[in-house]
């Protein structure tokens, strides 16, 4: 009896410290951000209240943000995805000085250099920067091309950049857990690589591939720093709207609500393109 | 034929994800004031620019403060976690690494909303103490995977061993398990820092008053063209790439 009782001290002193984290600096700021979704404002006060007057107004005012950003960021995981695993498989098919150079660049560019490399793309792509005064210096145009920067497309290739090695790691140890010997079994019964990859591979991958997709579709539905820095004004998604209800505009219950509402719209994309991944990667 | 192929797109994808961090360290030594080839040629008055700014040391200040701190408390908490984690049955051990890793799937700008929100309602001043905070939510978690797997392989004999000679819980952590997974602690306290020192977002809305080398990095775009945010943003990556080598380095070495 003490020795269970010293043993259940024992855990939370353990897991103690952890909890209270994930409660109280997760789990509880979250909730009482939903709560506040309900909340009405006037005259710049919060009134308690349980109201869906907040999820109406998004809806109605910014359905059309909501579907951009939804569109923009399920084409960015969907190419990060492709891309990521396609690196993937190279580092793990090729293996050897190639594949671990390949891993070493993902894994040093994993880390650091967020907001670094966000503006760093815009002196790339900008009027002066190094694509133009390249292509302009070698003659290939006469102009600057000015769409290369602000635009949709920018957000797309910054984000795809910044997120493709968040991608590679859980694919690379996806692909790594496969049984070499399924592998091989499937080759002795006369599968072409492409077999293999199809049928012995990537029903494997499921998970991994899931797991991608919705991490960089919700780092990009969460996003404002990119499409502020490199969107310029026709690429206005969720972020700038619900960074905005806390800066300027200074409507906290609009702003969770707007933030609910991307996140159940997240949910619901990432759902779907699981069904999806898994019925069309299934095991034949 | 297919192979150059493959390495022809290996290699361009390293360099699409390398280029920005290239070009700005590069371009941190550059005369020119624009970011543009050919360079005319190399200088340190970037640098020399950077460091006379007002705002530079106070910011570095923060940002070491809070990195400082957010690693080893990260540290400590996560891995007093991990070694209950590792202990138990695998599908109970895998919901609670879901369930410790749902900070990392959550979009900072949503993470720094809803901790604000909370602080308001409770009356809690923003400070360094509250960017701290919010920071152990999303580099606690990876130093909880970091740490159980590295528990998972270990030789529980040695453990059992160290208890039937009789060594209570705490000896058989400091002469046994600590001194087999410090490196691995190292490791994981490194990566901590390295997301600490990196974030912009959840820090800009949690500060309060004041800067960290990120945010002073987003006060520095709003003023137009200057050459020396290239040499922060080296600083910056250079010591958030640099804590991530050194850890995994760290880490690899039982490999």
């Amino acid at each position: 009896m003490t020795g269970r009782i010293r043993a259940s001290w024992r855990s939370v002193a353990l897991m103690g410290p952890a909890a209270a984290v994930l409660g109280f600096l997760f789990l509880l700021p979250l909730v009482w951000f939903l709560v506040v979704s309900f909340y009405r404002v006037q005259l710049f006060q919060m009134i308690p209240d349980a109201s869906l007057a907040n999820y109406t107004k998004v809806l109605a005012d910014y359905a059309g943000p909501i579907a951009f950003t939804a569109a923009i960021a399920a084409a960015i995981a969907a190419i990060t995805t492709v891309l990521a695993f396609v690196v993937a498989h190279m580092i793990w098919a090729r293996g050897g000085a190639f594949g671990a150079f390949l891993l070493g660049a993902t894994l040093l560019t994993l880390f650091g250099g967020y907001l670094v490399k966000i503006y760093a793309w815009r002196t790339i792509l900008g009027r002066e920067g190094v694509i133009n005064s390249t292509l302009v210096g070698l003659g290939l145009v006469k102009q600057p091309i000015d769409a290369l920067l602000y635009s949709p497309t920018a957000v797309v290739l910054v984000l795809v950049s910044y997120l493709l090695p968040f991608a590679i790691l859980p694919l690379y140890g996806a692909l790594r857990a496969v049984d070499p010997v399924s592998i091989e079994a499937a080759r002795d019964l006369g599968a072409t690589p492409a077999g293999v990859l199809r049928d012995a591979v990537l029903p494997l991958c499921v998970p991994a591939l899931a797991t991608s997709f919705a991490l960089c579709f919700l780092l990009t539905a969460g996003d404002f720093v990119t499409p502020r820095l490199v969107g310029g004004t026709q690429t206005f998604m969720m972020g700038n709207f619900i960074e905005s209800q806390f800066g300027l505009r200074m409507n906290v219950p609009l702003g969770a609500a707007m933030t609910f509402t991307t996140l159940v719209t997240s949910v619901c994309v990432i759902g779907a393109a699981w069904a999806g991944l898994r019925h069309f990667l299934r095991a034949k | 034929m297919r192979k150059i192929l493959s390495t022809a797109f290996g290699l361009a994808i390293v360099a699409f994800m390398l280029a920005p961090l290239a070009l700005v360290v590069l371009f941190s030594f550059g005369k020119s004031a624009l970011m543009t080839f050919p360079m005319t040629g190399l200088t340190l008055d970037w640098y020399r620019a950077l460091l006379s700014r007002d705002d530079f040391a106070g910011a570095l200040a923060n940002s070491l403060i809070i990195t400082g701190t957010v690693g080893l408390v990260a540290t400590a908490i996560g891995t007093l976690a991990a070694m209950f984690i590792a202990r138990l049955r695998p599908a109970r051990s895998a919901t609670a690494i879901f369930l410790f890793g749902l900070p990392m799937m959550m979009p900072p700008l949503v993470l720094a909303l809803a901790i604000l929100s909370l602080f308001a309602m409770v009356g809690v001043k923003l400070s360094l103490v509250t960017v701290i905070l919010a920071h152990l939510t999303f580099t606690m978690p990876f130093v909880i995977l970091i740490v159980s797997a590295r528990l998972r392989d270990f030789n529980p004999a040695m453990v059992d061993s160290a208890r039937d000679l009789g060594a209570g819980p705490w000896t058989v952590f400091r002469t046994v398990t600590f001194p087999i997974i410090r490196p691995t602690l190292f490791g994981a306290a490194l990566i901590a820092m390295s997301l600490s020192l990196d974030d912009f977002v959840i820090t800009f809305f949690l500060i309060g008053g004041g800067n960290t080398l990120p945010t002073l990095v987003w006060g520095m775009l709003r003023t137009g063209i200057d050459p020396s945010i290239n040499a922060l943003g080296t600083l910056i990556v250079t010591f958030t790439v640099g804590a991530a080598a050194l850890a995994l380095w760290l880490t690899r070495q039982r490999a």
